[in-house]
């Protein structure tokens, strides 16, 4: 029982996890993360910040298919 | 031991696959029941992934773990993002995803559920999922460039440049094609209508929120929109009930094409933030839900397919789109079995996400699998309804003679028995003034979908929500991919203008983004119109140009795909891009030539000219129709042209190729792959992904 219990919440931690990446919702903390990691790169941009830019970018090459 | 009982498994399945294909194959007794069709797909799916998959990974591509992907090489968080291999499939997946595979299907019913089906899962399983598949390989180790670029280094500057004007002719097709499918879906229906309206303010609500008081926050602005298009699903109902609000919503096609045109330039023009992006939120997550629940729908309803496995329009003479089934079946339905424009998004986003090159397998030949199984699912929500109610729905009044006792007659002459009563109970049943003469797949997809939903939840009562729930969840998502669709026209319009007057292709310049936007608006907007006003029903015309322009993408896409093969020594093997190659460029030169020479009016664009033309000459056409029936005549000559110009697009592209190919063979040149470096990976085995891998 225990171990049923145990196996769902970390299920559903990690159906959590990937449901926020897959949306989109957990996209300024990978950006934190790999700012963190590169030394010596630009100025860390707020969330409304990263948010535009990021759209601008995913907008502007075909990312939705027929 | 453990092998013996993994073979037998594996036969097991492979075993199951073929009784239930044997069964939609040969059975010509009572209707079939829908879940042959589930076990037959999803059977050969598995099969299709464990063995043929397998093969093309270890043998033809030979995918290197120890080496860096894009995604290691050049992390910035931004483009360059490793991700989680669940996750990433679910973005290409809902990426690949649009309406093709939904419309597609529908409309190759035609010629019966057996020609749709056996193409949907043989074309994915052999071509489609491997043009994907190889296609992302290509990219992932040239760090993620897109096909135009991989065509131009590998095949030739002029193949790199046939492929960027591939690209934006399929873009304008495809944007009026869907376009039209819409048009088609909303006229007439002020539920409808209303409903769509009103996912804009929503959107726009989201995307002030999501700007300016939660950014970023995804999830939450979504489960809000999500909240508030279902709630004005249900509102809709008011709307078509009140007289003032109907007629309010009650539109004619060519003031909702009219519509339609200003909404894309609208998206176009305006911050992405503020309408484009959460609308393509919203979509996603409905999109995601509708094709859970219709596969939940159809194991649970298990409906009879009433469509038989062969009509008598496999002649040619169909009423929703005429041909023969070779090559329209092939044509109608590109995305589902293969679809070119998958190749933008194996050489566009995901590839610079990947965490390893085995990944590639998964999501790329994997989530084709998927959009295939989307495919199977809509031609069994389509041929679950008596065929009679599918030729009313999906026929132009032109062909059946209108609507009322006139069609039901014509098409109970077919074969397919209908009464006008079962038509005026339908579409009373779904919340309708009429469901006649609404061709362009969307609402014959909806009427499939609600039976089978309503089939689960609600029974017949909720039969109109279900329906106008179905119809939003196909235009929703198809304006997604027009409002995308167009902004990225814009840019490519930009590009090309900018080449000519620099400040042009600044893509921040105001009037350049205003001018653009109207450019690539009005290309495909010239389209759309002239499909809506098309006698023969404009899908008879836009449809199958469109699968000829989509197929032919992917034809470009082999031809790289080949080389690069060809390339890396894999001369054994390039059967595997080649076969697929060959047939498309078949079908496609057979479509283009039958739509542009074919003697049938209602095949060739030239005959139908001539005829309009001999119908002008010889005084047939009342005075005040022939300015009408002259611009009949120049969209006619405009669309032979248009398919002209592909055609001879691909031709060039092959000549090209062929000559590589031939110096390549003859050892005359040095084969040069452009592929990035070797770099090995740090990352250990089990990493999988910037949040996962903080576990």
């Amino acid at each position: 029982m225990k171990l049923a219990a145990k196996t769902t919440s970390r299920f559903l931690r990690h159906f959590w996890r990937g449901l926020r990446e897959w949306c989109g919702d957990a996209a300024y903390e990978s950006y934190l993360r790999s700012n963190r990691r590169l030394t010596g790169s630009c100025r860390t941009l707020t969330p409304a910040e990263f948010y535009v830019e990021q759209l601008n970018r995913r907008y502007s090459r075909p990312n939705r298919c027929c | 031991m453990k092998r013996v009982f993994v073979i037998v498994v594996w036969l097991g399945v492979a075993l199951l696959g073929a009784g239930a294909f044997g069964k939609i194959a040969f059975d010509r007794g009572e209707p079939l029941n829908a879940t042959w069709f589930v076990v037959a797909a999803v059977c050969c799916y598995l099969v299709a992934y464990r063995l043929y998959s397998a093969f093309v990974a270890a043998k033809v591509l030979a995918l290197d773990d120890t080496r860096a992907t894009p995604c290691e090489r050049h992390d910035d968080g931004r483009d360059f993002v490793p991700t989680n291999k669940w996750v990433l499939f679910g973005h290409h997946f809902a990426a690949i995803a649009g309406p093709g595979p939904l419309v597609g299907p529908t409309l190759a019913a035609q010629f019966g559920y057996l020609p749709g089906t056996l193409w949907l899962i043989a074309g994915a399983a052999f071509a489609g999922c491997v043009h994907d598949f190889v296609i992302l390989f290509c990219s992932i180790r040239r760090d993620g460039k897109s096909l135009g670029q991989m065509a131009r280094e590998e095949v030739s500057e002029r193949g790199g440049f046939i492929a960027q004007l591939a690209v934006l002719a399929i873009m304008t097709i495809l944007l009026a094609v869907v376009g039209l499918v819409v048009v088609n879906a909303l006229k007439s229906s002020p539920w409808a209508t209303f409903t769509l309206a009103m996912t804009i303010p929503i959107a726009l609500l989201l995307g002030l929120y999501l700007r300016f008081v939660r950014p970023g926050r995804v999830l939450e602005a979504s489960i809000m929109g999500v909240a508030l298009v279902l709630f004005v699903v249900v509102a809709g109902q008011w709307v078509a009930d009140s007289p003032t609000w109907s007629h309010v919503f009650t539109l004619s096609g060519v003031a909702l094409a009219f519509a339609i045109i200003a909404y894309g330039f609208a998206a176009s023009a305006l911050p992405v933030w503020l309408l484009l992006a959460p609308r393509d939120y919203l979509s996603a997550f409905i999109k995601a839900g509708a094709i859970f629940s219709l596969a939940l729908g159809i194991l649970f309803v298990r409906p009879q397919v009433l469509m038989p496995p062969l009509t008598r329009f496999i002649d040619g003479t169909g009423p929703v789109f005429a041909g023969k089934i070779f090559p329209f079946c092939f044509i109608t339905i590109a995305c589902g079995a293969i679809s070119g424009f998958h190749s933008l998004i194996s050489s566009g986003t995901t590839p610079k996400m990947i965490l390893r090159e085995s990944h590639a397998r998964f999501i790329g030949y994997g989530a084709m699998l998927l959009e295939s199984f989307v495919g199977v699912m809509a031609m069994v929500a389509a041929c679950a309804m008596p065929p009679g109610v599918y030729f009313a729905i999906n026929s132009p009044p032109s062909i059946v003679g209108g609507a009322g006792e006139a069609a039901a007659s014509t098409i109970s002459g077919w074969g397919y028995p209908l009464q006008v009563q079962t038509m005026t109970d339908l579409a009373h049943k779904v919340g309708e003034i009429t469901l006649w003469n609404r061709a362009g797949g969307a609402p014959s997809l909806a009427v499939g979908m609600a039976q089978i939903f309503s089939g689960t939840i609600g029974g017949e009562r909720l039969m109109s929500i279900w329906y106008h729930f179905a119809l939003m969840f196909e235009a929703l998502f198809i304006l997604t991919v027009l409002d995308a669709g167009t902004r990225v026209g814009r840019f490519m319009v930009q590009d090309l203008g900018g080449r000519v007057w620099k400040p042009f292709g600044r893509t921040g310049w105001m009037p350049g983004i205003l001018l653009s936007s109207a450019t690539i608006v009005a290309l495909w907007g010239y389209f759309l119109y002239q499909g809506v006003v098309d006698p023969l029903g404009g899908i008879n015309s836009l449809w199958p140009l469109f699968g000829i322009s989509n197929q032919l993408l992917a034809a470009v896409a082999l031809v790289v795909a080949t080389t690069i093969l060809m390339k890396m020594g894999r001369l054994r093997w390039i059967w595997v891009t080649l076969l697929p190659m060959a047939w498309l460029v078949t079908i496609t030169m057979t479509a283009s030539y039958q739509k542009i020479f074919d003697a049938n009016p209602r095949i060739g664009f030239l005959a139908y000219a001539n005829a309009l033309a001999a119908q002008i000459a010889a005084g047939k056409i009342p005075a005040g129709k022939i300015a009408e029936t002259q611009r009949l005549i120049f969209n006619q000559r405009l669309d032979a042209a248009v398919t002209g110009v592909l055609a001879a697009m691909i031709l060039v592209l092959i000549v090209e190729a062929l000559a590589q190919w031939y110096s390549i063979l003859s050892r005359r040149k040095e084969p040069v792959l452009h592929e990035s470096p070797y770099i090995a990976t740090r990352w250990a085995a089990d990493y999988s992904g910037a949040a996962h891998g903080d576990d």
